[in-house]
């Protein structure tokens, strides 16, 4: 399917994407990385309404309607409600600190840049930046599960990795049809709700998000 | 149609289960009508396959020959595990450990995991495919955190995001591999894994390594494959048995399943030398690292949990060597999935009366509880692969097939399978025999919790002595396609 978002417009919403992502390691309050995540999602949005405008094509309409409402408005709403709930507006940490976290970050950018990836610009090579870009907000969606504490934090950590493959599937212009979208989205829309009602119970069983404590597996 | 009512019957029967208010009896028939249903149908669908290759319902859903295996042993243990649940629950509810509410949420989540499953195994879309495997993420990770325990959140929420991730790297595995058809045929619908395999070759051969690899880490992770394992020994630990039964013995396949059918695609473009070697370095990690955690192991529940891991193993390894191996790799698929859930519900029976999963506190399995003693010692035998149960005669090709082409690789699986052995016979011969605890009496929980372990047994010792005609075609057309 051919591109039909210009290099330059997806390149920067990438680049956007991918620099909410570090944030996403940087900020430490729950409910900023809430927004952080919207912020993110509203981006995937531009990039579906831009396409939807510039094919005339309803589906992409629908399905940038649906992305907004789950992504931009219910998930984060619903995010919001919990912490407030669960009165968890405090800080979240991670193992490592904020020096060695941005070395990670560092490193897995240089990683995407290596020759193993590099067959995957043959996907668009117009997109290329924008492919190695998404590449690399992949891996670092992946560090912030790996190294965060908090359970909202790992699941906001699996929300980006997704919109991280979404960002690259638009540079490698291969946006799906409205069928298996609605499919992807009704997927997303149930593990939201599900792994939400976990941190709810991790809560009440824990009464903290901080998996570092959740250790009565050992041993 | 008959694919449609065995994909409605259980979906239905979750629906209704849902909304009943009391009433366990209601619940327990509903399920075993529900897993009976499926299963004869399952049975008609695997006749149709024989006669026809395949068998299909509009464009979306299709069974192979491959397909028609999974789905018997998916229905069967299916059907065995939801009879078992009834004396299980119902001796739980007696114990006060559990009340209606999760009998209910039980059956319920029990019914969507099989729709799931059945969806997982029948999908022409590679991406609808992926869908249904994570759909059977979300309905079990419920079912691991049944007991509401502290530990059995904690193993459900690791289960939830391993899988969670490995599911989206899977996805990842999948666009790539969906470019072929997306940007050579303009194709924006339903891409079928046919499409998928004859247009994969129009790809960059490095973009099609990159996507099996992303493939194989992904749905690797939901098949238990070391290092992507960690989830797996909690999650099973963790779970009801009849829900270990079902995890182990039938989901690990639907992964497995799912991979091969990616390989295909790349063997077609990269040769067959790239995913075999990445299954044979897969499967002896799988096989070394289990064989040491089990004779190592303290806690029987996990104990099983890693000889699954050790199966997925020895399964892959078979992949990887091919020709024979490959046959040997889908029987003993058949054989694990018989053995280990045989396995599993009796370690549920020595739970219910032992109240211990830890190996040391358990002794005089055969003094307490005969008969499960005789069956568990059958599945132990079994697993092991001790003449003349299938997984010998199986692990021997498997073997054999390596020995040549890999010797070195199938010295360390060798070496993997004795201590496997040696750490079985260990921990089995401590438990079942010797005295048993004074406090403990002697009997059988009720006959729920032991008749369908018979009808297992004997299917397991039967398929063992003699293969049918017809499954073994199956397996045949399965093996000629990978």
């Amino acid at each position: 399917m051919e591109n039909t978002i210009p290099a330059q417009i997806l390149f920067l919403a990438d680049l956007v994407i991918y620099f909410l992502i570090i944030l996403v390691h940087i900020t430490k309050r729950n409910i900023s990385i809430v927004y952080v995540y919207a912020a993110q999602s509203l981006m995937i949005t531009f990039l579906m309404v831009y396409s939807a405008s510039v094919n005339h094509s309803y589906a992409l309409w629908i399905l940038a309607a649906l992305i907004f409402g789950l992504k931009v408005a219910a998930a984060p709403i619903f995010f919001l409600r919990q912490i407030k709930k669960q009165t968890l507006q405090s800080m979240t940490s991670s193992y490592l600190g904020l020096p060695l976290t941005l070395i990670g970050i560092a490193v897995l950018t240089m990683v995407t840049h290596s020759r193993f990836f590099a067959a995957l610009a043959t996907l668009s090579p117009a997109n290329e930046n924008a492919l190695m870009i998404s590449i690399a907000a992949m891996f670092i969606s992946l560090f912030i599960i790996i190294n965060r504490k908090g359970a909202l934090s790992q699941m906001i950590g699996i929300l980006s990795l997704e919109n991280a493959i979404v960002a690259f599937a638009f540079a490698a212009g291969l946006e799906q049809g409205l069928g298996l979208e609605l499919g992807i989205i009704f997927d997303i829309c149930a593990w939201i709700v599900i792994a939400t009602v976990f941190v709810t119970m991790i809560y009440k069983k824990f009464h903290t998000l901080d998996v570092s404590v959740m250790t009565k597996l050992k041993g | 149609m008959i694919l449609a009512l065995i994909i409605i019957i259980p979906l239905l029967i979750a629906a209704i289960s849902a909304i009943i208010q009391k009433g366990t009896r209601l619940l327990e028939f509903l399920t075993v009508f529900s897993s009976g249903a499926v299963f004869f149908f399952s049975i008609i669908i695997a006749d149709k396959v024989l006669a026809d290759q395949s068998y299909s319902l509009l464009p979306y859903l299709k069974v192979s020959s491959f397909g028609a295996i999974l789905l018997l042993l998916t229905s069967f243990i299916s059907l065995i595990a939801s009879l078992y649940s009834i004396g299980y629950l119902r001796t739980e509810v007696k114990k006060e450990v559990i009340g209606f509410s999760r009998v209910k949420q039980y059956f319920v989540l029990l019914n969507v995991f099989l729709t799931s499953m059945i969806f997982a195994i029948s999908f022409t879309s590679p991406i609808m495919t992926w869908v249904a495997v994570e759909a059977t993420t979300l309905s079990t990770a419920f079912l691991i955190s049944f007991y509401n325990k502290p530990s059995s959140l904690e193993a459900a929420w690791k289960y939830l995001i391993i899988n969670s991730v490995g599911l989206l790297l899977a996805f990842f595995g999948t666009i790539l591999f969906m470019a072929g058809p997306m940007t050579h045929g303009g194709n924006i619908g339903l891409i079928t894994w046919n499409e998928l395999m004859t247009s994969a070759n129009t790809l960059n051969p490095s973009v099609i390594k990159i996507a099996f690899v992303f493939i194989l880490i992904g749905y690797g992770t939901k098949m238990g494959l070391v290092p992507m394992h960690t989830w797996l020994p909690d999650a099973h630990s963790k779970a009801p048995v009849p829900i270990s039964s079902l995890l182990s013995g039938v989901l690990l396949n639907i992964a497995l399943f799912t991979i091969l059918r990616f390989k295909i695609a790349a063997d077609g473009v990269v040769g067959i030398n790239f995913s075999s070697n990445l299954f044979i370095y897969f499967g002896l990690f799988s096989i070394l690292v289990s064989s040491l955690l089990i004779y190592l192991q303290t806690n029987y529940k996990r104990l099983l949990a890693y000889s699954t891991i050790e199966h997925m193993g020895i399964i892959a390894l078979g992949i990887g060597f091919g020709s024979i191996g490959l046959f040997a790799s889908i029987l003993h698929m058949i054989y694990h999935s018989l053995a280990k859930p045989l396995l599993f519900l009796t370690s549920g029976n020595i739970f219910l009366k032992f109240s211990s999963t830890k190996i040391e506190k358990i002794k005089g399995v055969f003094q307490a509880i005969p008969l499960t003693g005789a069956l568990f010692l059958i599945g132990i035998f079994a697993i092991t692969g001790v003449p003349p149960f299938g997984i010998f005669m199986t692990e021997f090709s498997i073997l054999a097939a390596g020995i040549q082409s890999h010797p070195i690789v199938a010295g360390f699986t060798l070496l993997g399978l004795v201590l496997i052995f040696i750490g079985f016979l260990k921990h089995a011969s401590s438990m079942i025999f010797g005295e048993k605890p004074k406090d403990i009496a002697a009997g059988e929980s009720n006959s729920w919790t032991t008749v369908p372990l018979i009808l297992l047994a004997t299917v397991l010792i039967f398929l063992s002595l003699y293969l049918p005609g017809p499954l073994k075609l199956l397996i045949e057309r399965a093996t000629l396609i990978f």
